[in-house]
């Protein structure tokens, strides 16, 4: 319900040209007004629903999961998304069209801010109401824009800037335990720390500078790496980066005030679904805006041919550097949110598994795109917890999926494609009748 | 087309409308297992399994659980927690939320089941770890317990017991500093042992990380320290390597272990270098009497080999949790009451006499039992040696 | 001085992990330019392979069929398994290498760290969570020099690893399929053309670092030999590390490294707390890279990346 960008490059079969030619005018304020009522309809009715096509509950992540334990309940589920998602949101977008195509068509002549605000507003919503059906789904989908953040964040250093780095888990953990460290000293009445410092009232304003010093954190251990690695060019960031996450977790582990191995506990439960929504939507709006910067056409400049670059004018050194850097912040942020969502991090939670993780989910995505990294990170997450009811086979299935698509798409899902805000949320018109 | 829309719709708002809201009570309770059937630790997802479907054949066999007069049938539903910390707490999430079981057993080891712990407490729903072993995953939280004993208990058992056996008064640690149980132990250990003989008399601590398959340097000093016993809280696959590198390095004084080597597979991974060494555990297979023996027996011959602690104690654990539903007198079928009247009962519970030894528990939800000392014999099966109570 | 021997002859046969599994990888690395994630994996299958081939010789001598003494079982093993195992490091080639050929080479290392997913779940799910044991080939002998204590294994595990090492540089500088090699590290666009078939020699690299890969993992299980589905992936990382701190398609840089490796964990290990081993142990080859930023044999890489 969150993308609806199926429309592939090249001659698309007739049967998707009809539905693009039938859909083409349904500008983006229309398909989340229809998510919206959707998911407003599930509140409402959504139980008696799934009862009446014979489902014991709501089928929590699109009824895969339902199906998967008894097949029987397959078809049920089936209707059910079908009926309350993708029907709902057709007819309701389709027979909206007109009128958000007029509003767009106003909106996008006043300053930006105004209709993207809006359009959050309404995603958020969306979000919203459908997490609260159930707290399992609230979870994932906060655990999803987290890794988001993550896949984002390296893919600037491997997508955009075009070197192999192996640091990312690194990253996050200086991240995590950084803003962990600053919110149980001063909240939490911790074996640790002792006891808390400020009145937990203060707690969701400190949060974003607690997330920002993790950041910052991450940032300075990316410098470590920085230095030695952009000397010159090669692999050698692959390894520097693998020995420098080696590193920080058996650093992690020695740190007995940080809890070592037996990790550490009891952030405040400040990562409600909104503020991971309000970090997610500023980072990709940072990211988003730095790779369209002239610094992110210096950093693709330098990953295309970096003599040309230094040509060029480039200052490659600084533009690398500052890259880095600028993905690490970021690493570290997700990791502070991570951590007090799960809240609970020990320094095994980022080790070399994460890294294939993260990895996947960048290049599954696509590489340089803010898009592919959505894609992405959303795909990933929400299959591995779909099949879960497979267990064993799950890891085999999902690691099969992705050799399928690097054979097929080798760049990834959506790579190389450009994240226009103003593009997405301008009117429709449909194809034939192009202006 | 838009008439056909507009059929739909009329037909399932009409549908919605009769539609019967919400299922009428049903009369099945369902039990959650959050266990690591995939990653690091497979062999222990395993063992908790094997021990949830012998319980529910038991429970099916009985035609159902006796709940204050009525009988409930039982669902166990078992999920996969990959051994990830936010794995497990979205495993229990879904337990809970999704599933709606009426209680957890699991996750088992202490970095799933900290965070696991936390959900089951926010969300009211008891939860009981068998393995766990960090104060921390129950410490506060009112609707989680454990089966086994903690560390602090188990560490000075293992301190003494060398002590009046050997009159050894040098001991070295081998311990792997990445894992959260057996650095816990390590360090208590080490503490216990330097009150008994005076501090500095532990001559050796080395460690290792996770998944290390070489301990030559740390044997090597350990051997130089001049130590006259070697204490290693480590799970059976390491202890087959450090036995077998400690002897291979001249290493000829007793190695002496803690729970994590009571699996069968201990003797079948170390073979005849293990034979004649101690260890403490939750129990002893080998000589077990009365319900052990016919759970060991039964297990046995049903997967084919002995079980672990992990299948002995999640076993306990399900026992544990039945006997609660028990002791609730009767379910009042709202899920959110039931959960907390089992979590009262649970707490109230006096004495439990599980396969893995007696037990009480604390108000913070830890039971007190019994340890047992177990020596390798030399068949490599598990002797009962003695038995250490608190 | 005797603490220092005894350390010296651990980290000897800690390095001969090492230098034999970086030396597959690197291979890889250093003639196709690609990272081989599932290096790792099938450096455990080729231990289960092995175990499986050992199990069954042992099987056949005890039943007396086929009677041979407990070294012919060793040898045979290490030969059949690393045969075997050069299958599966083909096949990992043709499905997850050759149809990404064109492509960015992080897409097929994503290809090949998935493969070694599927090869950890597969074992997973065929073999079942269960450890495994490796039987013992060779009875095993400590002889005390002084209080320096050796095994007959410890020095087998050394001589092998040196004999394939010597034998894969003679191959790779004396034969004609090693000079392909060579050319096809040099240039991978200009060496086809001239008639050396491209398929065929990233067939035999893998192959060759496959077999390279089973011996490590029976050397590994005669000295360890505890195995279970999830052994491989922290070797096939710091292969990654040992190979590319060699330098680009240096067999002798990739024996180096992986020695240097292994050095470096069992002395840090063995001087300093241990519980710091990783910290430093990284710390100092981070060093070691950033004062030879090419490994210890690579060149300045003169041809352009595909990234």
């Amino acid at each position: 319900m969150v993308e609806k960008n199926s429309a592939s490059p090249g001659n698309p079969p007739k049967r998707f040209l009809r539905l693009r030619q039938f859909l083409g005018d349904v500008p983006l304020l229309a398909w989340l007004f229809g998510g919206l009522i959707s998911v407003l309809i599930e509140q409402q009715v959504g139980e008696r629903l799934a009862n009446l096509l014979g489902l014991p509950k709501i089928p929590v992540l699109f009824g895969f999961m339902l199906a998967m334990k008894e097949p029987l309940l397959l078809p049920g589920a089936l209707a059910y998304v079908l009926v309350l998602y993708i029907l709902t949101i057709v007819l309701i977008g389709k027979i909206t069209a007109r009128p958000f195509n007029l509003m767009a068509a106003k909106m996008i002549q006043w300053p930006i801010a105004i209709p993207v605000i809006l359009h959050l507003v309404v995603l958020y919503a969306i979000m919203h109401f459908w997490a609260d059906i159930s707290l399992y789904r609230e979870l994932t989908l906060k655990l999803t824009l987290i890794a988001i953040m993550l896949t984002l964040s390296l893919n600037i250093i491997n997508g955009y800037m075009g070197e192999f780095s192996c640091s990312h888990p690194g990253f996050m953990s200086l991240g995590a335990y950084g803003a962990s460290a600053v919110m149980v000293l001063f909240f939490v009445n911790d074996r640790l720390f002792g006891d808390a410092i400020l009145p937990e009232v203060l707690g969701p304003f400190l949060f974003p500078l607690a997330l920002i010093l993790g950041g910052i954190v991450a940032a300075l251990g990316a410098l470590l790496i920085a230095i030695p690695s952009f000397k010159t060019r090669g692999d050698y960031l692959a390894i520097i980066s693998l020995a420098f996450m080696f590193i920080v977790k058996s650093l992690f582990e020695n740190l007995q005030f940080l809890g070592g191995a037996r990790g550490l506990k009891g952030q405040p439960d400040l990562a409600n679904l909104p503020t991971v929504f309000i970090w997610l939507v500023i980072c990709v709006w940072v990211i988003n805006n730095f790779v369209r910067s002239t610094m992110g056409k210096a950093l693709n400049a330098v990953r295309d041919d970096e003599l040309a670059a230094e040509a060029m004018t480039v200052n490659t050194r600084r533009t690398k550097m500052v890259a880095f850097l600028f993905a690490a912040f970021w690493a570290g942020v997700a990791g502070g949110l991570f951590a007090h969502t799960v809240r609970f991090i020990n320094p095994n939670t980022f080790g070399v598994q994460r890294l294939a993780e993260i990895l996947a989910m960048v290049y599954f995505g696509g590489l340089n795109s803010v898009y592919g990294s959505i894609v992405g990170a959303v795909s990933l997450n929400l299959l591995g917890e779909m099949l879960r009811p497979l267990a064993l086979f799950k890891w085999i299935i999902i690691p099969l999926l992705l050799i399928l698509i690097m054979i097929y798409r080798p760049t990834g899902l959506v790579a190389f494609k450009e994240f226009d805000v103003r593009k997405l949320i301008q009117p429709k018109r449909k194809p034939e009748k192009e202006v | 087309m838009r008439k056909g829309f507009l059929a739909l719709v009329a037909v399932l708002v009409l549908g919605l409308a009769l539609a019967p809201c919400g299922l009428a009570a049903q009369k099945t309770i369902k039990i959650g297992i959050n266990a690591p059937i995939t990653g690091d630790i497979p062999k222990v997802g395993e063992g908790s399994k094997y021990a949830a479907e012998m319980w529910l054949e038991d429970i099916k066999a009985a035609g159902g659980l006796d709940v204050g007069g009525v009988k409930y049938d039982v669902e166990v539903i078992i999920e996969d927690n990959e051994s990830k910390p936010e794995s497990a707490a979205k495993a229990a999430t879904k337990l809970i939320t999704e599933d709606e079981v009426l209680a957890i057993v699991g996750p088992q080891s202490s970095a799933q089941a900290i965070p696991a712990g936390e959900m089951a407490n926010n969300f009211g729903t008891p939860m009981i770890s068998p393995w766990s072993t960090n104060p921390d995953t129950t410490k506060d939280r009112p609707f989680v317990f454990r089966g086994c004993f903690l560390d602090p208990f188990q560490g000075p058992v293992v301190a003494n017991f060398i002590k009046e056996e050997f009159g050894f008064t040098k001991a070295a640690v081998l311990y792997d500093v990445a894992s959260d149980y057996p650095k816990g132990l390590a360090e208590v250990f080490k503490e216990a042992w330097e009150k008994n003989n005076g501090p500095g008399s532990v001559v050796a601590f080395e460690s290792f990380t996770t998944k290390d398959a070489d301990f030559s340097s740390q044997l090597t000093n350990i051997i130089n320290s001049g130590a006259e016993v070697l204490f290693t809280p480590q799970y059976y696959n390491e202890v087959a390597l450090i036995v077998q590198q400690a002897h291979e390095l001249g290493w000829k004084n007793p190695i002496v272990g803690s729970d994590s080597w009571g699996s069968a597979e201990t003797v079948k991974l170390c073979g005849e270098e293990c034979y004649g060494l101690f260890f403490t555990t939750h129990y002893a297979a080998a000589g077990a009497t009365g319900a052990t023996k016919a759970f060991i027996d039964r297990y046995n011959q049903k997967y084919g080999y002995v079980p672990d602690d992990v299948g002995a104690l999640t076993w306990d654990s399900l026992r544990i949790v039945q006997a609660a539903i028990q002791g609730t007198g009767g379910l009042s079928g709202d899920l959110k009451k039931d959960r907390e009247a089992v979590k009262d009962a649970m707490a109230n519970i006096k004495e439990f006499d599980g396969i893995t030894g007696k037990m009480t528990f604390t108000p913070d939800g830890d039971p007190i039992k019994c340890a047992v000392i177990v020596r390798i014999s030399d068949k490599g099966e598990f002797e009962f040696y003695k038995s250490v109570c608190p | 001085m005797q603490l220092f021997l005894q350390n010296l002859i651990n980290a000897l046969q800690w390095g001969s992990f090492y230098a034999l599994i970086a030396l597959g990888y690197s291979m890889v690395y250093g003639i196709l330019m690609l990272f081989n994630f599932a290096h790792g994996d099938i450096f455990m299958v080729g231990a289960y392979i092995g175990f499986g081939v050992a199990t069954g010789l042992t099987a056949l001598a005890a039943m007396g069929t086929l009677a041979l003494p407990n070294w012919v079982i060793l040898v045979l093993t290490i030969l059949i398994s690393m045969f075997l195992t050069s299958f599966v490091g083909m096949l990992v080639e043709r499905i997850g290498y050759r149809p990404l050929r064109e492509a960015p080479r992080a897409s097929a290392a994503i290809t090949g760290l998935m493969i070694g997913i599927i090869l950890e779940t597969g074992n997973l799910a065929i073999l079942g969570a269960e450890r495994i044991r490796f039987p013992s080939l060779i009875k095993s002998t400590t002889y005390d020099l002084g209080g320096v204590f050796v095994t007959n294994k410890k020095i087998m595990i050394v001589v092998v690893s040196l004999v394939l090492m010597l034998a894969l540089n003679e191959f790779i500088r004396r034969t004609r399929w090693g000079m392909a090699m060579r050319a096809m590290a040099f240039d991978y666009v200009v060496i086809p053309l001239m008639g050396v078939p491209l398929n065929t020699i990233a067939s035999l690299t893998f192959a060759l670092g496959s077999g390279l890969a089973a011996a490590a993992g029976i050397m590994f299980a005669i000295a360890y030999p505890v195995l279970d589905p999830y052994i491989g992936i922290i070797y096939g990382w710091k292969a990654f590390v040992a190979a590319i701190l060699g330098g680009r398609g240096s067999v002798k840089g990739a024996c180096l490294a992986g020695f240097l490796l292994g050095f470096i964990e069992i002395f840090v290990g063995a001087y300093m707390p241990s519980s710091v081993r990783d910290l430093i142990a990284y710390s100092i080859i981070l060093l070691i890279l950033v004062f030879r930023p090419h490994g210890f044999f690579g060149e300045p890489h003169s041809a352009k990346l595909r990234l």
